[in-house]
C-alpha cells in the first residue's frame, strides 16, 4: 500500500469524513495547531538564538533549554496531534502539494539536528553552557534548528497557496 | 459614509489596486511575513510572562527578561503591520462583513493596551505581587493568543 492509498483510506474512514465536514472542528484544529506551533517553534527559536549568542546572552544555556523544555514539548505534542488529525481528514489533498513532503522532511532534519546537538551538547551544558560565546558545535546547531524550524513553518503556511494554484 | 464604503473606498484606492497587481505570490509572501511577524510577538510575550507566574527562567530578573524581549515585539508588530496591510488593503471590503476581522482588531485593542500599561507596569518590577503578575500574565497570554486565533479564523469564514 502507497502513502497516497494508506491516506485516502484516512480520508475516507467515518471519522476522517467527519472531521472534514464538521463546521467548527476543522478551522478549530487549524487554530489549535497555529497555538501548539507558536508555542514550540517559537521558544524553539528563542532558544536558537541564544545558542547563535544574539538573544538572553545573560543567561546560562542550561536554564534557557530546562526552563523552555516543558513547553516546546507540550507544543510539539499539541502541534503533532492536530496536524495528524488535520491529515487524517484531507491526507490525499495535502499529500500531492509537493511543499508538504518538503515539510516533512525539514521537521526530520530538525529533529536530527536536535538529537545530535542532545548526545553531543545537550548533556554536558553546564559545562560551557555559562559562557558568553559558545562552542562552534552548538552554535551550528543552533542555526540549522533555526533555518530548518523556519523552513518548516514557511512550508506549512504555502500549503493553501500551493494548492490553489495546482487545481 | 459608513463604514462598508469607507472599505470599498480603501479596496479601491491606488495603493491597495497597485498591492493587487503585483505578482500573484506578493499575497503568499505577505502572509509568510505576518506568521512569523507574529511568532515573534507571541514568543517574546510567553517568555516573559513564564517568567511570571513562576514557570520558567526563574532565576532571570524580570525587568532583564522584559527589556531583551522588548525588541522581538517592536519588529515583530512591525513586520506584521506592513504585510498586515499588504494582505488588508487589496481585499478591505472583503473582510467588512467578516466577524474574526473585527474580533481580532478588538482583541489586539485589548492586547496592545494591557501590552502598553499593565505589562508595562509590572515587568519593570523585580518581585511584583504574585496577584498582580498572575493577572497581567492571564490577561497578556489569552489576549495575544486570541488574536492569533481570531486571525487563523479569518480565513475560514471568507
Amino acid at each position: 500500500m502507497t502513502i497516497l492509498e494508506f491516506l485516502q483510506q484516512l480520508h475516507d474512514s467515518a471519522f476522517g469524513t467527519a472531521l472534514r465536514e464538521s463546521l467548527y472542528m476543522f478551522p478549530l484544529l487549524e487554530g489549535v495547531h497555529l497555538i501548539g506551533l507558536a508555542l514550540s517553534v517559537g521558544l524553539i527559536i528563542a532558544t536558537d538564538l541564544r545558542l547563535i549568542g544574539v538573544f538572553l546572552k545573560q543567561v546560562p544555556v542550561a536554564d534557557v533549554l530546562h526552563s523552555l523544555r516543558p513547553y516546546v514539548l507540550t507544543g510539539f505534542v499539541i502541534t503533532f496531534i492536530t496536524g495528524i488529525l488535520l491529515l487524517w481528514a484531507e491526507g490525499p489533498r495535502i499529500w500531492e502539494i509537493p511543499v508538504f513532503p518538503l515539510k516533512l522532511a525539514l521537521i526530520v532534519v530538525a529533529g536530527i539536528n536536535a538529537l545530535w546537538f542532545e548526545i553531543k551538547f545537550g548533556r554536558r551544558v553546564a559545562v560551557w553552557g555559562g559562557s558568553p560565546t559558545l562552542p562552534t558545535g552548538a552554535k551550528f546547531a543552533g542555526w540549522v534548528s533555526l533555518t530548518s524550524w523556519t523552513a518548516v513553518v514557511i512550508c506549512g503556511r504555502l500549503i493553501p497557496y500551493l494548492e490553489v494554484t495546482q487545481h | 459614509m459608513t463604514t462598508e464604503t469607507i472599505f470599498q473606498a480603501i479596496q479601491s484606492s491606488a495603493l491597495s489596486l497597485y498591492i493587487s497587481h503585483l505578482n500573484a505570490s506578493a499575497g503568499a509572501i505577505a502572509q509568510l511575513f505576518h506568521i512569523v511577524g507574529f511568532l515573534l510577538i507571541l514568543t517574546a510575550v510567553l517568555l516573559v510572562n513564564l517568567r511570571l507566574i513562576g514557570l520558567g527562567l526563574h532565576r532571570q530578573p524580570i525587568p532583564y527578561l522584559a527589556k531583551v524581549t522588548a525588541p522581538l515585539v517592536t519588529y515583530g508588530l512591525l513586520l506584521v503591520l506592513v504585510s498586515g496591510l499588504f494582505i488588508f488593503l487589496p481585499s478591505a471590503a472583503l473582510y467588512f462583513p467578516n466577524p474574526a476581522f473585527w474580533l481580532k482588531f478588538i482583541l489586539l485593542a485589548f492586547a496592545l493596551t494591557i501590552q502598553w500599561t499593565l505589562y508595562r507596569v509590572t515587568t519593570r518590577l523585580e518581585q511584583p505581587h504574585p496577584a498582580l503578575a498572575g493577572i497581567t500574565a492571564l490577561l497578556s497570554i489569552t489576549l495575544w493568543f486570541g488574536v492569533a486565533f481570531a486571525g487563523r479564523a479569518i480565513g475560514f469564514l471568507n
